[in-house]
């Protein structure tokens, strides 16, 4: 299976601000992607230059191995994009903006269309300017998915829409790679990207500081506990654990975070009374803070 | 079958048919006051201005038919607003649909930057017809009760066809702009202060002495060679059409080259 997305030292520039730099970048056919960043990271500018929305400053990118610049018109025929803020004119109603989209790619069955607008409950014949902003992301999943295409680009796909839409999103999503279809979506939210992803990027300041598998990337994540106990915390037993960082007591409360799989912390607090225990899911900011120390870290012993 | 082009009409139905149906109201009222001017009493009015003022306002024969049309209603309200009408729509086409985050769909779908920019200057090529078509219509329909008969069809056709070309020139500077830029403020205000130099430079430039400057303004082309008095001006269509394609070509060129604002 070659490679449906290779990104070439693909770098943008505006003016003097830096939008991506010497991006490398492969995502093999049949693939989720998720493309991971804080905002402004350069995720959006990495998808317009696919879409040929914009031209890169230097390096390439190449879509089903062809420049995404020459033959944009049959690349566009190939794929499914969808914008974050999906906007439209909002004075036509839902089922004639997608009819045009539709005919604008030859045409999509009637029935394809009304299929997924029933499973995303979207009133096909509501104003668009009527609709609240999750629904208006609902049209814009549609009109991204209708005519299956071998590539969807997703651009932050579920901003604003309720987590019951975000599950039909993700069959979807699913459905998508059963079938053979390649996704790239993009993301600042860790959760919705590992449900579906096969592999993530990461990406900050306009380059890709993680590449890797989900799994793989989340054995790097920080989780972060906080325990109560119901007898006096047993600091020693906590400080001593491997991986554990950012250690505050506090009463009967104890704070920290940990980097390695939680079993040996198991052991601890079996041998005490715990009152209540709170983990959080490791946050992108984190995975990023992570990835950042990670990579400072490897460069100073070159340094010395 | 929707495609660019009757997806813009479609979505430009309201405002084309406020600015047509506004404009023939407004031209047919006008050329209704005509038979009070026949009467004399604006001739003597005008009689009063300078024969500067009165060459400046195209009012050396007020009192005929195809006088009064070409200074008042053809002169100055009709093309006005049919201009408006050119700009208000050339902005929307490109500039302001790419603020509005419009396009950027609309290219990731398979639609190449010149079939997108040809579309829009066909829909504006067409609303610009469609309102002087309706003024046409509307300047018929009250020509005898109005004693305009003076004027014959063809000549009121003649004015309307260049008309439509005016507004369209007008609309092509906005979109050519746009295309260039990508921002709705620049196409408006650049195609807005060519129309009023040009309109000026019309107007003025016998009375400031640069007689040739009048060659430079698309007005001249609609209405200098006065085509309610002399019928189809075919060289000055031709200019008027051929400054449409310069600037269609240039938009179609710089669209092609630049990134999308986001």
């Amino acid at each position: 299976m070659g490679d449906v997305i290779q990104l070439e030292k693909l770098t943008k520039t505006y003016g003097t601000r830096r939008g991506l730099v010497g991006l490398d970048l492969a995502v093999a056919e049949g693939e989720v992607f998720g493309y991971l960043g804080p905002n402004g990271a350069g995720k959006s500018t990495t998808i317009r230059l696919l879409l040929d929305l914009i031209r890169p400053t230097s390096g390439q990118a190449r879509l089903f191995g062809r420049d995404a610049r020459e033959p944009a018109v049959e690349l566009h025929r190939r794929i499914g994009y969808l914008a974050g803020d999906f906007v439209v004119n909002p004075r036509q109603r839902v089922g004639e903006c997608l009819t045009f989209l539709a005919h604008l790619r030859g045409g999509v069955p009637r029935a394809r269309i009304e299929e997924l607008a029933a499973r995303l409950d979207l009133d096909l014949t509501a104003r668009i300017k009527a609709l609240s902003k999750g629904n208006r992301q609902k049209v814009g999943l549609v009109q991204a998915f209708m005519h299956r295409p071998d590539l969807l680009i997703l651009d932050e796909p579920t901003s604003g829409l309720d987590p019951l839409v975000q599950q039909t999103f993700l069959d979807l999503v699913r459905e998508a790679k059963a079938a053979g279809q390649t996704v790239f979506m993009s993301s600042h939210i860790m959760t919705e990207v590992e449900a579906v992803a096969d592999r993530v990027g990461i990406i900050r300041e306009g380059r890709l500081v993680a590449l890797d598998t989900v799994a793989r990337l989340r054995d790097h994540a920080l989780h972060r506990f906080e325990i109560t106990f119901t007898d006096p915390v047993d600091q020693a037993a906590l400080a001593t654990l491997p991986g554990i960082s950012d250690l505050t007591i506090d009463g009967p409360t104890a704070r920290f975070a940990l980097a390695t799989d939680p079993n040996e912390l198991i052991q601890v607090l079996a041998r005490h009374q715990v009152a209540s225990l709170r983990a959080s899911e490791p946050d992108l900011e984190e995975l990023f803070f992570a990835y950042y120390q990670t990579t400072e870290a490897a460069k100073e012993p070159s340094r010395a | 079958m929707p495609n660019v082009l009757t997806k813009t009409l479609w979505d430009s139905r309201r405002s084309l048919t406020g600015f047509a149906v506004g404009t023939a109201l407004v031209g047919t009222m006008y050329a209704g006051f005509y038979p009070q001017v026949a009467d004399g009493a604006m001739g003597q009015a005008v009689e009063g201005f300078s024969p500067a003022l009165r060459e400046a306002l195209n009012m050396e024969d007020i009192a005929s038919a195809a006088g009064y049309l070409g200074s008042s209603v053809f002169g100055i309200i009709v093309p006005l607003i049919a201009v408006i009408y050119g700009i208000a729509t050339g902005t929307r086409a490109i500039a302001g649909d790419e603020e509005a985050g419009y396009l950027d769909l609309l290219l990731a779908h398979p639609v190449s930057r010149t079939r997108l920019l040809l579309h829009r200057c066909a829909a504006l090529a067409i609303g610009a017809s469609a309102l002087a078509g309706l003024v046409l219509l509307a300047m018929l329909a009250v020509r005898p009760g109005a004693q305009l008969d003076t004027i014959s069809i063809g000549q009121f056709a003649a004015q309307c066809a260049a008309l439509a070309l005016l507004s369209t020139v007008f609309g092509s500077i906005a979109i050519t702009v746009g295309a260039a830029t990508g921002s709705r403020a620049a196409a408006l205000a650049g195609s807005a202060g060519v129309g009023v130099l040009a309109y000026a430079a019309n107007t003025f430039a016998a009375q400031i002495g640069a007689d040739g400057l009048r060659y430079a303004s698309p007005f001249h082309y609609y209405i200098g060679n006065e085509p309610l008095r002399n019928g189809f001006q075919w060289a000055d269509l031709g200019i008027l059409a051929a400054a449409i394609a310069v600037l269609v070509l240039i938009a179609t060129t710089v669209f092609n080259r630049r990134d999308l604002t986001s």
